[in-house]
């Protein structure tokens, strides 16, 4: 505090020098050869207040890519490289191509068309005949002749073609040279900041990689769209000719292969786990049918009474004459039990989530380690399409509704987990701590206050998982999902647009009402916090 | 010094995975903790550190960021296990109890004050103060009255179904402290728990509380950065630095004999007035030559703002008496100096 042996200078900002000799020695070291070249050039950057960059590397605009390549600017590399190529394409198909060759043939083959019919009317005895043949051979020749017109208008074309490559080309060096060393002195400032991950200075390892990517790639697409007759190897992969090198030929493919030894596996599987399978089907059923008997099985003004009176607790007076509203929509429409038959699945589907989702989304959330190995499973569950997960849940779990609703919990079940674990992490430590001091134990801890401060985390996963569950309705409906889902998909079978758009809406109110009704009571909750 | 409620032997505590093998190495071969850290990967929190805390005394750990007082003081609680040594609360080994009968320590004996008040803030105010009793299973109406006697305890009659957030940040420390006192435990760790409030509640609080805990007789361990509030609050003081304690002695000690450069450097901006006792600054009696006559006179112990209060209304000298005997004087010169420290003419 009281110190004095440094002793403070304090200048004006217009009266600091530039000390040049440590930003020098510090540019320099990144650089590593030709050092001076670029502390001039970045100084120059340094002092430019204008846009327009005020160095030009002649070596950038020469060498293009190249040069990006060897300063390790990949970015950069890649960039120029493809545009470079475009350029390169457009040069060599305006030298070397043959434009309108397609016309050519066309012309050919009319020549030849034309020499039939004129020998035919040499040969012709009757007047008539000929002059029928020689008409016709007129025609040809004014098909030729366009022809032959558009393919020197493509001549003419492959001219200018070539001349925008190079201009593209020499845009493109300029572009280089001028803003290579701006490029180049960003990354010396992120060098700066991050020394150990930002590479510097120039290798022979980067040039070398450099030399070698632009030798694979610029060559073989010039050569794709320049030259018309191309190579049959480079159209499309060689599959076939792989497959009879693995497995011998005439032994079918190795799609086939692979294909066949995974049914084998799946059924061995399926066969093997018989009972774990069915158990969990039953498991999932008793779900479903307990859901089921309360929705279809009580009378319906049973069932609409207590849901408008959901409605209104949970949401208010709005919610549930919207409510209404939609339960005399699907009513009317006969859409009924179809449509507690839908909320039954979704119900039974949102339930299970919940009931496994929320203890290992806990667990998650104590264990970073297995987070870090659930992740890319949550991920998979999340990003595979529906269609893909259907065919090993037929293989095991067969068809029906239980089935859909495993398909609708494997779609469902990754936000709850998330946002549980995400809640249960967001608990301040602070908090955590003085349960602790003050004796908490960790059933405590975790029922007194990290779940309570998850909880509106918690809740926010629950409604997204709802919401995802609705989405799959219609796809479940694919391995024999009931419901409103399966209406859908006759609809779409059959095209039959009008009972397709009544079902759809159904499915829609259905929704809007779930969702409109799990937001409002978890709003209310909300607020009581 | 009464009974020793608080006792900590040789207290180490190093951080990282290798901790064991580092602790062995800096007992067998003295490592520094810049050797530590290379060799080991491993930080020393808390090193070699003994103090022991007497019924009722407030002691106060002092220390800038970093240097390992939070730490330090949750290894009373063992919140923090330590690498190495021995703490005993009232004659109680800490680190050798069960998990069930240290959360019966931590709910009875020990209550804990938090810098950032860590209240729960889905509770009332009055059942974040019972938590302590919650956790304990004591019935919900045993609980509510302890904790409305706490909260009465703190001046906060009348927000006990407030929501922690309804109240100001000085309040909601004062819910903090209740919620430390409802268990009515012996000992009480404050972890900065003024630092968060802005200086002139702080004031209010220190002085609240400074009054609160002697009356209860609480037995506290108060962590700050913050010297002037050590020396307000605390009847000893510990300065630690880079997880080293320093000097651990009175206000006054500290003050007046600083162990070493970095406290002395602290104490140079601390006022003196409260600080420096009569006694340390007044001269024999008969080298005053002139009349005492009219003199007012001061116990020996009276500090230096009620010195100058006394010597501002007087043209005389004050004559410093103990059990009513004349013991020196302190003339206005000698204040001046006093005042500036204790400088010699």
């Amino acid at each position: 505090m009281t110190d004095t042996n440094t002793e403070l200078k304090v200048t004006a900002a217009s009266d600091i020098e530039v000390d040049r000799e440590t930003l020098d020695a510090s540019i320099k070291s990144f650089v590593g050869p030709s050092g001076d070249y670029y502390v001039n050039a970045f100084h120059r950057i340094h002092d430019n207040t204008s846009l327009l960059p005020k160095t030009f590397n002649l070596w950038a605009a020469v060498l293009g890519p190249l040069w990006a390549a060897s300063r390790a600017i990949w970015g950069m590399f890649w960039a120029f490289l493809i545009l470079e190529i475009i350029a390169w394409v457009q040069i060599g198909r305006g030298l070397w191509g043959t434009p309108g060759s397609e016309f050519l043939e066309r012309a050919a083959q009319q020549a030849e068309l034309m020499q039939k019919r004129l020998d035919q009317a040499a040969a012709a005895t009757e007047q008539a005949d000929i002059d029928r043949f020689n008409k016709l051979a007129d025609n040809m020749q004014r098909a030729i002749d366009t022809n032959m017109e558009r393919v020197e208008q493509a001549q003419a074309e492959a001219l200018g073609i070539m001349v925008t490559g190079i201009i593209l080309l020499l845009v493109l060096k300029a572009v280089q040279g001028f803003y290579a060393n701006t490029v180049y002195e960003k990354q010396y400032s992120r060098w700066r900041i991050d020394p150990d991950s930002t590479e510097s200075g120039r290798s022979v390892r980067n040039a070398v990689m450099g030399v070698v990517l632009t030798a694979a790639i610029g060559p073989l697409i010039i050569y794709r769209f320049t030259v018309n007759a191309s190579m049959e190897l480079l159209e499309a992969f060689p599959e076939r000719q792989v497959s009879e090198l693995v497995l011998g030929p005439d032994n079918g493919t190795l799609f086939g292969a692979v294909a066949s030894w995974m049914e084998a596996r799946i059924d061995a599987a399926a066969t093997a786990g018989g009972d774990v399978f069915d158990g969990i089907v039953a498991g999932v059923r008793a779900v479903l049918d307990a859901l089921t008997v309360a929705l279809n099985g009580s009378p319906w003004p049973v069932v609409m009474l207590v849901i408008a009176v959901t409605a209104w607790r949970a949401a208010g007076p709005r919610v549930a004459i919207f409510t209404v509203a939609a339960m005399a929509y699907t009513a009317l429409l006969g859409y009924w039990a179809l449509a507690m038959e839908t909320v039954a699945l979704v119900g039974a589907a949102v339930i299970l989530c919940v009931v496994i989702g929320i203890p290992l989304g806990i667990w998650f959330g104590k264990s970073r380690r297995a987070y870090r190995m659930a992740e890319p499973v949550l991920d998979l569950m999340q990003t595979l399409p529906a269609f893909v997960y259907l065919i090993p849940i037929i293989a095991f779990f067969g068809t029906g509704n239980p089935p859909g609703i495993l398909a609708t919990i494997i779609f469902g079940m990754p936000p709850v987990i998330r946002l549980t674990a995400l809640g249960m992490r967001g608990v301040p430590e602070s908090i955590k701590e003085a349960a602790v001091a003050f004796g908490a134990s960790k059933w405590q801890l975790l029922k007194d206050v990290e779940i309570p401060l998850a909880l509106p985390s918690i809740m926010t996963g629950v409604n997204q998982t709802i919401l995802m569950c609705l989405s799959m309705v219609v796809i479940i409906s694919l391995i024999g999902g009931g419901g409103l889902g399966q209406e859908i998909l006759e609809a779409l079978q059959f095209a039959a647009k009008g009972p397709g758009l009544l079902g759809g809406f159904a499915i829609l109110f259905l929704a809007m009402v779930m969702d409109r009704i799990v937001q409002g009571a978890f709003r209310r909750e909300d607020q009581k916090n | 010094m009464g009974e020793t409620v608080v006792k900590l032997e040789n207290v180490w505590k190093i951080f990282g995975a290798q901790a064991p093998q580092a602790m062995e190495a800096v007992l067998k071969d003295g490592l520094t903790k810049p050797q530590v850290l290379e060799k080991f990967g491993c930080v020393v929190g808390v090193q070699d550190a003994s103090f022991e805390v007497a019924r009722g005394e407030i002691f106060c750990i002092m220390g800038l960021s970093g240097s390992g007082k939070s730490t330090l003081v949750r290894h009373v609680n063992r919140l923090i296990e330590p690498t190495a040594g021995k703490i005993e609360i009232m004659g109680q080994d800490v680190s050798a109890i069960s998990d069930n009968e240290l959360r019966r320590i931590r709910a009875q004996q020990i209550g804990m004050v938090f810098q950032h008040m860590a209240l729960m803030p889905h509770r009332s105010v009055r059942d974040n103060v019972a938590y302590p009793l919650e956790i304990r299973k004591v019935p919900k109406s045993k609980r509510w009255a302890v904790s409305d006697h706490a909260l009465g305890l703190v001046d906060l009659t009348g927000y006990e179904d407030r929501l922690p957030k309804e109240l100001s940040g000085g309040m909601q420390q004062r819910v903090g402290i209740a919620r430390a006192l409802a268990s009515d435990p012996e000992i009480l760790l404050m972890d900065e728990p003024f630092s968060a409030l802005d200086p002139l509640i702080r004031l209010q609080l220190q002085d609240q509380f400074k009054a609160l805990v002697a009356q209860l007789k609480k037995t506290t361990l108060f962590i700050t950065h913050d010297l002037d509030e050590a020396i307000r609050i605390g009847h000893r003081i510990a300065i630690m630095k880079d997880g080293v304690i320093v000097q651990i002695g009175t206000p006054e000690d500290i003050v007046m004999n600083p162990a070493d450069d970095y406290v002395r450097e602290f104490v140079q901006g601390i006022s003196k007035l409260k600080l420096v006792k009569a006694h340390s600054i007044m001269e024999p009696l008969d080298s005053f030559s002139g009349s005492l006559d009219g003199a007012p006179r001061a116990d020996h112990g009276a500090d230096l703002d009620q010195l100058i209060d006394l010597a501002v209304a007087t043209e005389h000298p004050v004559v410093i008496t103990e059990d009513g005997a004349d013991l020196g004087v302190v003339t206005k010169p000698r204040l001046l100096r006093g005042i500036q420290g204790g400088k010699d003419d």
